[in-house]
């Protein structure tokens, strides 16, 4: 053991009591548990059985309600003093080397709280539905057109429609639609909000207007090999500009929002909550120790 | 009884008439001695258990084998997972949980010490009348022993017409009386763990033992209701005359399915979470460093207790649900893997940059860490509904939660044995016998369940009685065996440990591994009253603080 051991008493300070007391030994307890199982085991092997059970149970209650009620019975066990050493054979202690500053630049160096995200993914989500449902209009003259089309994404029963039946509400489909748009929306709002910054020049023309072509124009294409008869369904240039009007005006809501430092030019040690010389700072005062 | 200390040590025991010890165990209400009751129970029901899986080894070992009958083997896989699983998985951890969590956050005892002793007595004697059903089990002449309908017991294979006799109602009873233990048990750990921390152990300066298996007590409480229900709900068909599982009676098959998983899979996370508590003990100790994240394993260990209650019905895949169902279910089972994950690597981050001592503890922590990797990443290949449709109820099954139950939890047990047993008894287990212990059982492990999945990727389904030459299954199913027989023997050296190091080990003293949690701060064994004075604290590390006095980590906290 190293000569420098630290060694201190977890009770150093306070006084020892002569003694304590704990809850005495019963065994009524046991004679409970033997009487629930032997009730059950009636049921298994004879009446005789759980009528010994129960005649068990009703006196290990009795016995157990007078040994806490009404005041709780109890053994003092006298306090043996002994002195318990708390030692230590390492009382060096060690820290991780860390770097004292940045040693290079994330970027962005700025970027929108996640609120950013979900607020544009929301009022995106409004301008798309608008969008969307004014081509519904005015089409077939009914909003749920769109609505049941976009529940067929995930829900096979729009497919077993006539064309009439799908301009009317149907609430199974609606409630899929709605559980659909709310969480595509707020999810790929929450993806502007993160890559917006990353866009240097023109973020509403690139994210607003640029990937939801070339994502329509993705998905046009691939729809048709997994789905063509849902494809078939979709007018793409109103998909489009419904896409693009998500875009837009969820890009202009997450720009509004204020910027916020990045996290990923502070150490790693810090953000890892690993104590470090420059990196945690101890506090004032702070509590009484042990 | 006015003793200072718990009466276990060979002195203690050869001065006092063995009736009056009975007596002292039977009406005791300390924690401590509950948790060693506990504790003791579950290694009796491991052997029972073990012996069980052996029997079903050697019936598999080679084709057209007959070392047992199909009806003796359908009770052994019974009585094997019912038994490892009710009453060896959870009575151990009930055991530990209920020895350290009042000693690690500087209580005397349990919230409710008499409510713990019945808990203890109600599990224990579920299990006794389960096993009484090999001599009570023959209600009709021919008609069984021993409960053989598996340990999830679908319907409609208990119903009277296919489970004649009591067998299957000795199944049912030991789990329902045992099930009211638990929860019993579950409000004991809540109350205490809420409602009993010393002066200053905010909830986040708690160890997180105490904290898992806060999480682990809240999950009791909701997931062994409707196994309570299911079981009480299949009372009724068999006795009174019910439908609720009778399908051709407008009853159900599905929904006891339903009931059983809804408890089944997140008692897998009952099981691992409180491993995943000895895990994050034994690492930091063993590495030299405090925990990495605590705040991100509380996180993530809540977070696995909300979403491991909603991925229950990936164990019924292949019974034909809608997309919808495959399609959640098979998310949600993925979902839970973030957390766990977040978790491994939280260990590792522990680990790494520290002075890493290997001993015996460790080396168990290392073998679940790397062996609790491979079973999740199995388990997610067995979440994906259409690679589960192929493999489900085939030995790629058993392989995979074998892998959990073994590979992670039987190994993370083994670490907390070796770390608290110095505690638990004043002596040190031997370091020599226990490497042995573990690089036997470490080889016995993976050539058991390594080849285990290869069959059941070839085809063959689990509970299989049988099989016939020539499918490609015989050198798998032999190196399965061999590999059971490598871990019996590397239990029995474990076993031979304990017993000879309780008699003959070196003193621990108070604090053997120089750790920083309070239990370690009292002597070994703890006194019946704990601490002579409630601790106070001021951080996760108290007995770091008190060791270096310097720099203590209440400066930082």
């Amino acid at each position: 053991m190293s000569a420098q051991s630290s060694v201190n008493r977890i009770d150093a300070s306070a006084a020892v009591p002569s003694e304590i007391h704990l809850p005495a030994p019963t065994a009524w307890p046991f004679v409970l548990g033997l009487g629930f199982v032997l009730l059950f085991a009636g049921l298994l092997t004879s009446a005789s059985i759980s009528i010994l059970g129960a005649f068990l149970s009703v006196a290990a209650c009795v016995g157990w309600f007078r040994e806490v009620l009404p005041r709780e019975h109890e053994e003092v066990v006298p306090v043996v003093p002994r002195e318990i050493p708390i030692r230590t054979e390492r009382p060096r202690v060690e820290r991780f080397p860390t770097a004292p500053e940045p040693v290079r630049a994330w970027l962005p160096l700025e970027t929108y709280p996640i609120s950013a995200g979900i607020k544009g993914g929301w009022a995106g989500s409004v301008a798309m539905a608008v969008l969307a449902c004014t081509f519904g209009l005015i089409k077939t003259g009914s909003i749920w057109y769109p609505i049941n089309l976009l529940g067929a994404i995930v829900f096979e029963e729009p497919f077993r429609l006539d064309p009439a039946q799908l301009n009317a509400f149907h609430g199974n489909t609606f409630l899929v639609a709605l559980i659909f748009h709310a969480t595509g929306s707020t999810l790929v709002g929450l993806l502007y909000g993160a890559m917006l910054p990353m866009f240097p020049r023109r973020p509403i023309l690139l994210g607003g207007v640029i990937a939801p072509l070339l994502w329509s124009g993705l998905l046009s294409s691939l729809l048709g090999l997994l789905n063509p008869l849902l494809e078939s369904l979709i007018n793409w240039y109103w998909f489009a500009a419904s896409q693009i009007g998500f875009g837009v005006v969820a890009g202009l809501i997450v720009m509004r929002q204020h910027r916020i430092p990045t996290k990923e030019n502070i150490p790693f040690a810090f953000r890892a909550g690993i104590e470090a010389p420059g990196l945690m700072h101890k506090k004032d005062g702070g509590e009484k120790q042990l | 009884m006015a003793s200072d200390a718990i009466a276990i040590r060979a002195q203690g025991v050869a001065s006092r008439p063995w009736v009056e010890l009975v007596h002292e165990w039977i009406t005791t209400v300390d924690h401590k001695r509950i948790g060693i009751l506990y504790i003791v129970y579950a290694l009796l029901f491991l052997v029972i258990g073990g012996i069980e899986a052996m029997i079903l080894r050697i019936q598999l070992i080679v084709p057209q084998n007959n070392f047992v009958s199909p009806q003796v083997f359908n009770r052994m896989f019974t009585m094997h997972g019912t038994t490892m699983i009710f009453f060896v998985a959870m009575p151990v951890l009930f055991g530990f949980a209920n020895y350290f969590v009042p000693l690690m956050i500087g209580a005397r005892d349990m919230a409710f010490p008499r409510l713990n002793a019945f808990s203890f007595w109600l599990s224990a004697f579920s299990g006794f009348l389960l096993y009484f059903s090999f001599l009570g089990g023959n209600g009709l002449y021919g008609a069984g022993t021993a409960p053989d309908v598996g340990w999830w017991a679908y319907a409609p294979l208990t119903a009277r017409a296919f489970s004649p006799g009591h067998s299957s109602d000795y199944w049912t009873i030991a789990v329902l009386v045992a099930g009211f233990g638990s929860v019993a048990t579950a409000i004991n750990l809540i109350a205490t763990i809420l409602c009993l921390r010393c002066p200053g152990m905010k909830l986040s300066r708690m160890p997180l033992f105490a904290w898992l298996n806060l999480v682990m007590s809240g999950m009791v409480l909701i997931t062994i209701t409707p196994l309570s229900a299911a079981q009480i709900m299949l009372l009724i068909d068999r006795y009174l005359g019910g439908h609720f599982f009778d399908t051709q009676a407008g009853g159900s098959a599905a929904i006891w399915m339903h009931f059983f998983w809804i408890f089944g899979h997140p008692e897998v996370y009952i099981l691992i979470i409180p491993c995943f508590a000895f895990m994050s003990e034994v690492v930091p100790v063993f590495s030299r460093k405090p925990i990495f994240g605590y705040p991100v394993m509380v996180g993530a260990t809540v977070t696995i207790g909300f979403v491991s209650m909603s991925v229950w019905a990936h164990h019924m895949f292949t019974i034909g649900m809608s997309s919808p169902a495959n399609a959640f279910f098979t998310i949600t089972s993925m979902v839970v893997g973030v957390p766990t994950g977040i978790k491994i690597f939280n260990w590792l981050g522990t680990m790494w940059g520290g002075k890493i001592q290997f001993k015996t503890p460790m080396l168990f922590c290392i073998g679940f860490l790397f062996q609790f990797l491979v079973a999740g990443l199995t388990g997610i290949m067995l979440a994906c509904a259409p690679f589960d449709w192929q493999l489900g109820n085939s030995y790629f099954v058993v392989a995979h939660f074998h892998y959990v139950i073994v590979g992670g939890i039987l190994f993370a047990l083994f670490a907390a044995f070796y770390y608290w047993y110095p505690k638990i008894t004043g002596k040190m287990l031997s370091e020599t016998l226990g490497k042995w212990h573990f690089w036997l059982f470490v080889i016995g492990f993976h050539l058991t369940f390594d080849p285990m999945h290869i069959p059941g990727l070839l085809g063959m389904p689990r509970r299989i009685y049988t099989y016939e030459p020539g499918r490609g299954w015989e050198i798998w199913n032999l190196l399965c065996t061999i590999g059971a027989f490598v871990q019996a023997i590397a239990t029995l050296i474990f076993v031979g440990n304990m017993i000879y190091s309780y008699f003959k080990g070196r003193d621990a003293g108070n604090d053997p591994w120089d750790a920083w949690t309070l239990e370690w701060s009292v002597s070994s064994p703890p006194p019946s009253y704990n601490f002579a004075v409630i601790p106070i604290v001021s951080s996760r590390r108290p007995l770091w603080d008190l060791k270096h006095p310097e720099d203590p980590d209440s400066q930082y906290e």
